[in-house]
């Protein structure tokens, strides 16, 4: 049920909290978000309950008493509980048993550490209540997979605050269903239906496919990931707002970037300002020099690896792109003329930012290597290749393909956001919704990858 | 009214499940009988089972006697994947005709004799002998996913052989889909084995339905087709496949899907050989770990093999062939 494209999900816990918490006077409210949230992550991972709650506990405890006089060192034990926990579990995570690792520790873990610097910070005004720190921490749009909402975005929520009317009431949730029908779109109809092809190519063995099926492997797992991160974004983004948060951003564009430092703006926003704010700038950002930008530009980065996963691949994934990164920062962006600093930068987006996912894919080495030896194959022959397979899972599944490719172009997306309360849009919209819901109730779906971080 | 203009989608998302849920609560214990126990468990809401019941192409109006619970496919979600049927023309290039009248057509239904190799009529036994490639020149296979990997995978057979083979085929619609792609369009498995004739029948079906009926209903089901197949085929030699092995990754957790049903429904389907014109093979052999389930390095997926494994499943059908 934690799993916004379940049908249990979408017909039973989301109809019931909406009623619930808009029958809630105002000033309880809180108190129904919270508590769905926990029901909500209490179903999904019982074992790990617990987790959650001691360190909404700790977090919240810590966090106040900074509202007094600010302790730098109060400030890095807070955080070295909170980053000391989402190491031992991910290591336990990975080392020893999948179960251990806590659903959505990764993003809680991040939503603390930066409302603990917020405080420090004084960006949060005045003593926040434990029933408003604890629902921002644990609230069910958000706690399985993000976005790393902040905390002031919190405190913009209206139906916690004030007296909402029921036309008000029914807008945000008219307005919140449009997105969320939008993400759940992406993901069952297009990245679940990805996921397919990137399968047939792992049953066929890296060692067999044609080296344009290769590619057609490498672009349909980046477009695997783009959709289904990005169909979960909305539909966290259209549940908040169907309960007064505004629309959290998580992905603008990024496939329309001029360089790669662009694409990491754009692409997972919420995780990559989280970086630059709680890391990379604390660290002195790039105002201490370019051997020293270089170096936090690497500590960014192997942290992000580290974050994806314990594993060789993530390292490489995120010391790739850091280098990519640092390319164009010393050299691309700087030195080279303007038409090529662009050409090189879209090629860096739209060709090397793929080669990068398939790091990501793959986490055994061996394996990697051999899909790159087939994505090259001046490097070794395949086995049994079949040359063929290109044209055939073109042939199959260019109907995804096809939208998956037309969905990059951002004009299109923006052309239907500005025009979504269009009746044409409307009609759509639910056709859209059932087609998922029918596409659902046939298969059992694949919950959404990034579960696993 | 003033709702329908502010929220037009939530309406009609709401109208439209409680129809779903109305239609479902109806016939939740006559055409949806099948799906009840998802819903009574709570695992999906009431108004999935009308849903559900679409997919399957289950419907208010549909007899309730067909099958209410179709075979599901696991086997490879692209459907929609079919084999054209081979160019190459079926020659009985190795008939030699023996005297010999090998009488294996009166199988019939439930009284199938088993693997009583002195007959009652020929006293010939025939041994598996090592072939050549060119053996298969007349041969026909028909599958489900495995054997669509075979053709796409094995250029030797594929270039040689008839492949009648489809993502999620099972003993039950082998004969009811017209999965065969034609220059004229589809055609049925009955219509092709009609128009051509071949010396070899290869058939390895089984494991999509495995979650369907007890050993004797599969068994029953299978006897029909390959009676029809003799029919169709009279002059062909018969191969039954043994359905392949799952990787133990997934025979330990699956409760359908695991080699020890494997291993029953195969010792069933080796009962239906008559060791004349009708045989059992069984490529697991040369597939297996030690311990009986299909060696792990062999497949991404736990169910198919890699492409790189299928010339195991070539070379144990040139090691294992009849030659009469």
């Amino acid at each position: 049920m934690v799993n916004f494209s379940d049908l249990n999900f979408i017909f039973r816990f989301l109809p019931v909290f909406l009623v619930a918490f808009y029958l809630t006077p105002v000033r309880f409210r809180t108190w129904t978000l919270l508590f769905g949230s926990l029901l909500f992550y209490a179903v999904g991972d019982l074992r790990m309950f617990p987790a959650l709650l001691a360190a909404v506990i700790v977090n919240f405890l810590f966090a106040k008493a900074q509202f007094g006089e600010k302790s730098k060192s109060l400030l890095f034990f807070v955080l070295a509980i909170d980053a000391g926990m989402l190491i031992e579990f991910k290591i336990l995570g990975q080392y020893v048993d999948k179960s251990l690792l806590p659903i959505g520790i990764s993003f809680y873990i991040f939503k603390m550490i930066s409302y603990q610097m917020d405080v420090y910070r004084g960006k949060v005004e005045k003593d926040a209540s434990f029933v408003d720190v604890a629902a921002y921490f644990c609230m069910f749009p958000q706690v399985v997979s993000g976005p790393i909402m902040r905390f002031d975005k919190y405190l913009e929520n209206t139906a916690l605050r004030e007296k909402t009317s029921l036309s008000q009431i029914a807008e945000s949730i008219e307005d919140g269903l449009r997105f969320f029908v939008a993400g759940l779109a992406m993901k069952v109809l297009l990245a679940d239906h990805l996921a397919m092809l990137w399968k047939d190519i792992g049953t066929i063995g890296y060692e067999s496919i044609s080296t344009p099926l290769a590619w057609l492997g490498a672009v349909t797992y980046s477009l695997e990931l783009y959709f289904d991160f990005w169909g979960y974004s909305l539909m966290a983004a259209g549940i908040g707002v169907m309960i007064g948060f505004p629309f959290i951003t998580n992905f603008d564009h990024p496939y329309g970037s001029g360089s790669v430092s662009e694409f990491y703006r754009r692409w997972h926003a919420t995780l990559g300002s989280w970086f630059r704010d709680y890391i990379y700038i604390p660290l002195g950002g790039s105002r201490k020099g370019e051997a020293r930008t270089v170096f936090n530009l690497l500590v960014v980065w192997l942290v992000t690896g580290f974050w994806h996963g314990i594993t060789l691949n993530f390292i490489i994934w995120g010391l790739s792109l850091c280098f990519l990164i640092i390319c164009e920062r010393l050299f691309v962006l700087k030195r080279f003329p303007a038409p090529l600093s662009k050409f090189v930068g879209k090629v860096n987006v739209l060709i090397l930012i793929p080669l990068t996912w398939v790091v990501f894919a793959i986490s055994d080495f061996d394996m990697l290597g051999t899909y790159f030896s087939r994505l090259f194959p001046f490097t070794g022959s395949g086995i049994a290749v079949n040359q063929g397979d290109f044209l055939k899972n073109i042939g199959i599944y260019w109907t995804v393909l096809l939208p998956s490719l037309i969905l990059l172009i951002p004009k299109v997306y923006d052309f239907w956001v500005n025009r979504r309360n269009r009746w044409i849009f409307n009609i759509l919209w639910l056709i859209l919704f059932w087609a998922c819901i029918y596409s659902l109730a046939g298969a059992a779906g694949n919950p959404f990858m990034y579960f696993k971080f | 009214m003033k709702i329908l203009k502010k929220c037009p989608i939530l309406v009609g998302i709401v109208v439209i499940t409680i129809a779903l849920s109305i239609v479902s609560l109806i016939f939740k214990d006559t055409v949806y009988a099948g799906y009840a126990d998802k819903y009574e468990s709570g695992d999906i809401p009431l108004m999935a089972l009308a849903l559900k019941g679409a997919t399957d192409e289950i419907f208010p109006w549909s007899s309730t006697e067909e099958e209410a619970l179709l075979p599901e496919d696991t086997q490879g979600p692209d459907e929609g994947k079919e084999l054209t049927e081979e160019e190459s023309e079926p020659e009985g290039s190795e008939e030699p005709l023996e005297v010999v009248d090998i009488s294996g057509n009166d199988i019939s239904g439930n009284d199938i004799s088993g693997n009583d190799v002195s007959g009652n009529s020929e006293d010939i036994t025939y041994e598996f002998t090592e072939v050549d490639d060119d053996y298969f020149t007349d041969a026909v296979f028909i599958g489900d996913s495995r054997t669509v990997g075979l053709s796409e995978y094995c250029e030797p057979l594929d270039t040689r052989a008839t492949f009648y083979a489809k993502v999620s085929l099972t003993i039950y619609d082998v004969f009811k889909k017209e999965y065969i792609k034609t220059d004229d369009g589809k055609i049925g498995l009955e219509q092709a084995l009609t128009e051509n004739q071949y010396g070899k029948v290869y058939i390895m079906l089984g494991l999509n339905e495995i979650g369907t009926g007890d050993n004797e209903y599969f068994k029953n089901a299978y006897a029909e087709v390959i009676n029809k197949i003799r029919e169709l085929q009279p002059d062909a030699i018969i191969y039954i496949q043994g359905i392949m092995h799952v990787a133990a990754a997934k025979s330990r957790v699956d409760k359908n899907f695991n080699n020890e049903k494997i291993n029953s429904r195969n010792a069933s389907l080796a009962e239906l050989a008559d060791n004349k014109t009708i045989f059992f093979i069984d490529m697991n052999e040369s597939v297996d770990d030690e311990e009986g389930n299909l060696d792990s390095t062999l497949s991404s997926d736990d169910v198919h093999l890699k492409a790189s494994a299928y010339e195991r499943w070539h070379e144990f059908l040139l090691h294992n062939a009849i030659v009469r």
